[in-house]
């Protein structure tokens, strides 16, 4: 079959298009369109059916483990694609590692070395010991980030844009330091011991349930598979959609508790926010994929991260 | 209902824009009368007032834009009424050092202009449904020259206040306290001073786009 590459506008990406075998799959069209083009990598492209004139709606992007085939309308001799480029491409590993690999090396620095000298505050610092489980606290949370990237999580597209990596670097190196520098500082006030315990026990509980909905999660994906989405379940995800989001967040809720400073809760508002962003967007896709309707299964009432509230 | 609710929006944003428009208006008005009579030294104090009155009623453009009563962006006006409310009241009315130097009388001629134009603009349109093309002109223009000459005022001002915010400690939180936090007013300052340097550069090249939008689109019109 002969495909028709366009760009957004109309103009033609691959002059006089791509002739392909019936049965290939999206996946050979983008290894094609990489040998004839250089620049664009399949994680790169992005190819859509064209949208039909007048008709609303977000249009059908093309995923790379179907046949092509699958996406003609009748004419199996030719089908045309929309193609968009991603800008450059940096595997999630890859972006993942570097911006949980500062808050793991800068918070450390604000413990352990005299930095505080260069704020104006000279002399020997007494280190009290909730500001040392914190830290160790802290460490444990962002290597088991770095952990789960490499060894846990399943990503369902494998790349993100490279501008990602500057603007999350900076969100997670920036709070770190902020952070690091409150709990750690010379004039830090420590709250009552069973506060601390509290608040670092059932951050630890968190932790280790944020760590069990991983697995979880991974269980769901295929190894080989389509990447297709399925009705989460089991342990919290019984109850809320986005469990792991939830438990993520209690987990900040113990830190602070345990290190009460209004860095900590500012850093534990922001990520709530980010992250309810992304758990409301999930729910509304899961409850719109899985409508009951021809045979599948319908989603579930469910909380959608962070029950009571929301 | 939807009828009702709609014209109960355009007599409200009327009522909202005109009555601002007066503000400022009142500030040009005292600022360039206190320039002929007592010189650029007395131009703070005569505005202050309908200043301070017409720059914090800008705040109700934030709730505007988030219930969606108007379609301009938050994250557009936010920088912009958050400069206006720090040169105003963190600078201004909190440092009164500074009120005499003539970058206030740059400042505040600069801030009206543009304000006495823009709120008019509105203004018309949704009382009138349109607003004349000269004043259409007007709003996507003048900012080449008042962009600049505010900009240069609020960021100077921001400089000569520094010694006094310094000494005077103001609105410092110290630590050690309970909720282990402190915020330093001077160095926020600088900090303020820093966004400017990308920020300034960002919101002019953004109005040069959307003059480019609004002249083009009235010339097809």
């Amino acid at each position: 079959m002969k495909v028709t590459v366009v760009s957004r506008s109309g103009r033609e990406v691959i002059k006089g298009g791509i002739e392909l075998h019936d049965e290939a799959t999206v996946s050979d069209l983008q290894e094609a369109i990489h040998a004839r083009t250089k620049k664009y990598y399949p994680s790169r492209q992005r190819l859509t059916l064209p949208m039909q004139a007048g008709i609303q709606g977000k249009p059908i992007v093309l995923s790379p483990k179907k046949k092509l085939v699958d996406y003609c309308d009748g004419n199996v001799k030719n089908l045309t694609v929309v193609f968009k480029d991603l800008g450059v491409q940096v595997l999630y590993r890859t972006l993942f590692f570097w911006e949980y690999l500062g808050p793991l090396v800068i918070y450390p620095i604000f413990y352990y070395f005299p930095v505080y000298k260069y704020f104006g505050y000279e002399g020997e610092r007494v280190v009290y010991p909730v500001q040392t489980y914190a830290m160790y606290y802290w460490c444990l949370h962002y290597s088991k980030r770095i952990m789960e990237t490499f060894f846990v999580h399943r990503f369902s597209h494998a790349t993100s844009p490279l501008s990602n990596v500057f603007r999350n670097c900076a969100y997670y190196w920036t709070f770190g330091a902020y952070i690091a520098y409150y709990v750690n500082h010379p004039m830090y006030t420590p709250v009552n011991d069973l506060q601390m315990k509290i608040g670092f026990g059932f951050g630890l509980i968190c932790q280790v349930s944020n760590f069990y909905c991983h697995i979880l999660l991974r269980n769901l994906r295929n190894p080989n598979g389509n990447g297709g989405y399925q009705i989460p379940h089991g342990f919290l995800f019984n109850i809320v959609t986005c469990a792991n989001y939830t438990t993520e967040i209690y987990q900040w809720l113990g830190f602070n508790i345990a290190t009460q400073t209004i860095a900590g809760y500012v850093f534990l508002v922001v990520a709530a926010l980010i992250m309810t962003n992304w758990a409301l967007a999930k729910h509304r896709r899961l409850k719109k994929l899985f409508d009951g309707k021809e045979g599948r299964p319908r989603y579930p009432r469910r909380w959608v991260i962070l029950p009571p509230f929301i | 209902m939807a009828g009702f609710l709609s014209t109960l929006r355009r007599i409200y944003l009327s009522l909202y824009n005109w009555t601002v428009f007066v503000g400022w208006f009142q500030v040009l008005y005292f600022a360039v009368k206190a320039l002929r009579e007592g010189g650029p030294t007395t131009v703070y104090d005569s505005v202050e007032r309908p200043l301070q009155l017409a720059q914090t009623a800008a705040v109700m453009e934030i709730l505007h834009g988030l219930v969606g009563l108007v379609r301009s962006p938050v994250s557009a006006t936010l920088p912009q009424i958050g400069s206006r409310l720090f040169l105003t009241w963190g600078v201004l009315w909190s440092f009164p050092e500074t009120r005499t130097h003539v970058l206030v009388s740059s400042l505040v001629i600069s801030w009206s202009i543009t304000e006495i134009i823009r709120y008019s603009f509105f203004g018309m349109k949704e009382a009138l449904g349109f607003a004349p093309s000269w004043l259409l002109w007007l709003r996507y223009s003048t900012f080449l020259i008042l962009y600049p000459t505010g900009i240069t005022s609020e960021v100077g001002l921001i400089y000569i206040a520094l010694p006094y915010i310094k000494a005077s400690e103001k609105y410092c939180i110290r630590m050690p306290n309970k909720w282990n936090f402190s915020f330093d007013y001077f160095y926020a300052s600088i900090v303020a001073l820093a966004i400017y340097v990308p920020g300034s550069p960002h919101m002019y090249q953004y109005m040069l786009g959307q003059r480019k939008k609004a002249l083009s689109k009235s010339k097809t019109a």
